[in-house]
């Protein structure tokens, strides 16, 4: 059977093979596929088992250029190529100024006025809005940014095939051994952090108002199933504006009823239009308003139940409380296991013009005070740190026990998926199936 | 001789600006809609026609033809601009009218007034609504003491007291009006000034009453003035993603350009997004034919 896409003389796969051509010519990822990326366990490779024997594995998905996509199971080392080294050791600091390419509002000033006046290099930031854009900006290589902040595993194997990353020389980074979540030290996306740290985690879960809705999620045999009984609260109700979050959001709920572990990488085209189709039923139970803003109306009250970041209640309680509103108002749920994580990086631009600088400064974020300051004073998304701990922040006031479980623990991370990159097929079911969703 | 190409040296930079900003642009458009995407998820144009892939164009079709999402959003969005448009013009004719004819020695003044909401930005005049109505917002308290809000819930076009920004179709529909009125004003109110008052007096001298004058005379003379405001009112509108996104977010208010945004900004699926918004190009462009058309007719018997 044809696809409907196969149209006009040319099959899909010439089509998409002249695709990937242009995507070589444009990031010459050809020469990284061909080069020593190596992934580890059975049928990992790209292609997948050759002759007869690839007859008995379901082929894995591939990315860009046919890199493999990483998985809990499917580990990936990138490969340091000839032309794009790590620094050498024992360099001097550059003068900067550090030019930082970052999400806005995503690092604490004051924070970073630290750091300037511990290295003497000014910190200049661009920000930008999405993903998408970032890459397409660092593709496009009009600035050369030293840092990148805030790229996610979903990214990952497009920045490796574009070449938009180098790779990191670990003896300037002595705070990633020293202070991170061993987990986080050797991760799935990029075994050895050859060209990743991470900046901060967060989960997917329930923020709702304490104070308005009667029931006790979180003591819920499926909390997510409030979202299904949302009627008395009709038009405050919210989910999350992402097509991956939002739709793993069902996926989820099913998972907590059979006990069976989701994939939510999944590109299964039938788990995912389901997944829509239950999604679609909070269109008349609730009329669902599909968001992103819960950190400012989960505080003001207009939303009272919202799928959330665990971030954004975090800084919705340090920012956005009305006058007279208490923050303890607030609380969250997210989930012990089959729930949804996510990591944010640190990476060094591969056309950095002040690489020490960029490797000290990810270092300086690395350290557990700078870490600690700036989550508690400014980001509110939880620095994977083994000296973090929620008791410890509730015990001195930070936050209100309603919120302890918006600070992510380490069991829970490695417990939970992280939403990952997945091939252009596997995209575009997920891309349907939000799309009819969100048509109402 | 000289004149006449001062003026063609004069009018250069403004086709250069068409040509390059909204020609080449739109064949980027069409290579994108007719091209494919790589293996990052990036579209990739095919810039030669012949080599044009018919497939993302057929996929959305299809999607129309079995009454896909596509189609919803699509009707949604018609209902949703033939609304807000009839209710401008009912609400802008009238104003229009006043200005243009019974203003008087207030006419400079009240042009100026009809000019201000441009003074501040579409964006912040929809976001002030947000507060206006809110549960607790000063508009929300005003409509129902008017009795408005009780209106609209008999009607059904309100769900709950004070629900205005629950996802209310009603609530995108007159932020739609409140955002567009003015261009509707601004051009009715010129073709109006124009219309010759002794036409008027005419009618009236061979015995029609006022408002068959008007119906005969004042309405069929302002036809241009309408089509034009309807026309500078429901282009926007029919591109808008904003006003959904803010006053509603609801999944029962997304349209046309909701779907546009979803593809081409946080989806993979940007050859689809370009697909869409060349469809939406055609359909404007049926219609902006259809005003030439009768824009032409009308000038044509206005000289007869």
């Amino acid at each position: 059977m044809g696809h409907p896409k196969d149209r006009s003389g040319l099959t899909r796969r010439q089509l998409l093979n002249r695709g990937a051509g242009a995507a070589l010519a444009v990031g010459g990822a050809g020469l990284l596929a061909g080069c020593e990326n190596t992934t580890e366990p059975i049928g990992a490779s790209a292609a997948g088992p050759a002759g007869e024997a690839g007859k008995l594995v379901v082929p894995k998905p591939v990315g860009p250029g046919g890199l493999p996509l990483p998985r809990p199971d499917n580990a990936v080392t990138w490969a340091i190529t000839p032309e794009n080294q790590p620094i050498s050791d024992g360099r001097p600091l550059e003068k900067g100024p550090l030019n930082v390419y970052n999400y806005a509002d995503y690092l604490d000033p004051a924070t970073l006025k630290k750091f300037q006046k511990e290295t003497g290099a000014s910190v200049r930031i661009a920000t930008y809005n999405s993903a998408d854009e970032a890459i397409a900006k660092l593709a496009a290589g009009a600035v050369a940014f030293d840092v990148i902040v805030g790229l996610t595993g979903s990214n990952i194997v497009n920045l490796i095939a574009q070449k938009l990353l180098q790779p990191l020389n670990h003896s300037y980074l002595p705070n990633l051994p020293k202070n991170v979540w061993p987990q986080l030290q050797d991760p799935f996306y990029d075994r050895g952090s050859r060209y990743t740290v991470p900046y901060v985690v967060w989960m997917d879960g329930i923020g709702w108002r304490n104070d308005k809705l009667e029931q006790d999620i979180a003591a819920m045999d499926v909390p997510w199933d409030i979202f299904w009984h949302s009627q008395p609260y009709r038009g405050l109700v919210g989910v999350l504006d992402d097509k991956r979050d939002a739709l793993s959001m069902p996926m989820q709920r099913d998972a907590m009823r059979t006990g069976i572990r989701p994939d939510l990488n999944t590109e299964d085209a039938a788990l995912v239009s389901h997944a829509g189709e239950e999604l679609s039923q909070l269109n008349g139970i609730c009329n669902v308003k599909v968001t992103i803003t819960d950190y400012q109306t989960l505080p003001e009250g207009k939303t009272v139940l919202h799928h959330a970041w665990s971030g954004d209640l975090l800084s919705g309680a340090f920012y956005y409380m009305p006058k007279g509103v208490k923050p303890d108002v607030l609380s969250f749920w997210g989930p012990d296991s089959n729930g949804v994580v996510q990591n944010d990086f640190l990476c060094v631009g591969k056309a950095a013009k002040n690489p020490v600088l960029a490797h000290h400064f990810l270092n300086f974020m690395l350290d557990d005070r700078n870490a600690y300051d700036n989550f508690v004073n400014f980001v509110g998304y939880t620095p994977p740190q083994n000296a973090i701990d929620a008791e410890a922040l509730i015990g001195q006031g930070l936050i209100p026990r309603s919120l302890a479980r918006a600070v992510v623990r380490p069991d829970q991370f490695a417990a939970n998926q992280e939403l990952l990159q997945l091939s252009v097929e596997g995209e575009r079911h997920w891309d349907d199936a939000w799309s009819k969703f969100k048509a109402g | 001789m000289g004149s006449r190409w001062t003026w063609r040296f004069l009018a250069l930079p403004g086709v250069a600006w068409l040509g390059v900003f909204f020609l080449v642009a739109f064949y980027a458009v069409l290579c994108v809609a007719f091209g494919n995407q790589d293996t990052l998820s990036q579209p990739v144009p095919f810039w030669n026609p012949l080599d044009w892939n018919v497939g993302y164009v057929l996929d959305v079709l299809s999607n129309f033809r079995h009454g896909g999402q596509f189609l919803t959003v699509s009707i949604r969005t018609l209902e949703f601009v033939a609304i807000a448009m009839a209710l401008s013009l009912a609400i802008g004719y009238p104003v229009a009218y006043f200005a243009a004819r019974h203003s008087g020695r207030w006419k400079g003044l009240v042009l100026v007034l009809l000019i201000v909401p441009f003074w501040i930005n579409y964006l912040m005049r929809m976001l002030a609504w947000i507060n206006l109505l809110s549960a607790n917002g000063w508009g929300t308290r005003i409509l129902h003491d008017l009795g408005i809000e009780q209106l609209f819930i008999w009607t059904g076009l309100l769900s709950t007291r004070g629900g205005w920004l629950d996802g209310q179709p009603s609530a995108v529909i007159i932020a739609f009006v409140y955002g567009y009125v003015p261009f509707l004003i601004l051009p009715l109110f010129a073709a109006l000034d124009r219309i010759d008052q002794r036409h008027i007096e005419a009618a009236r001298d061979l015995g029609a009453s006022p408002f068959s004058a008007f119906l005969r005379v004042t309405l069929p003379l302002s036809v241009p003035g309408i089509l034009a405001g309807c026309v500078l009112v429901a282009l926007p509108m029919f591109g808008d993603y904003y006003t959904p996104d803010l006053v509603s977010a609801s999944t029962k208010t997304t349209l046309i350009g909701n779907q546009i945004d979803q593809f081409t900004r946080q989806g993979s699926e940007k050859v689809t997004g370009a697909v869409l918004t060349m469809l939406l190009a055609l359909v404007l462009l049926l219609l902006m034919f259809y005003y030439l058309r009768t824009t032409r007719r009308a000038a044509q018997e206005a000289g007869a």
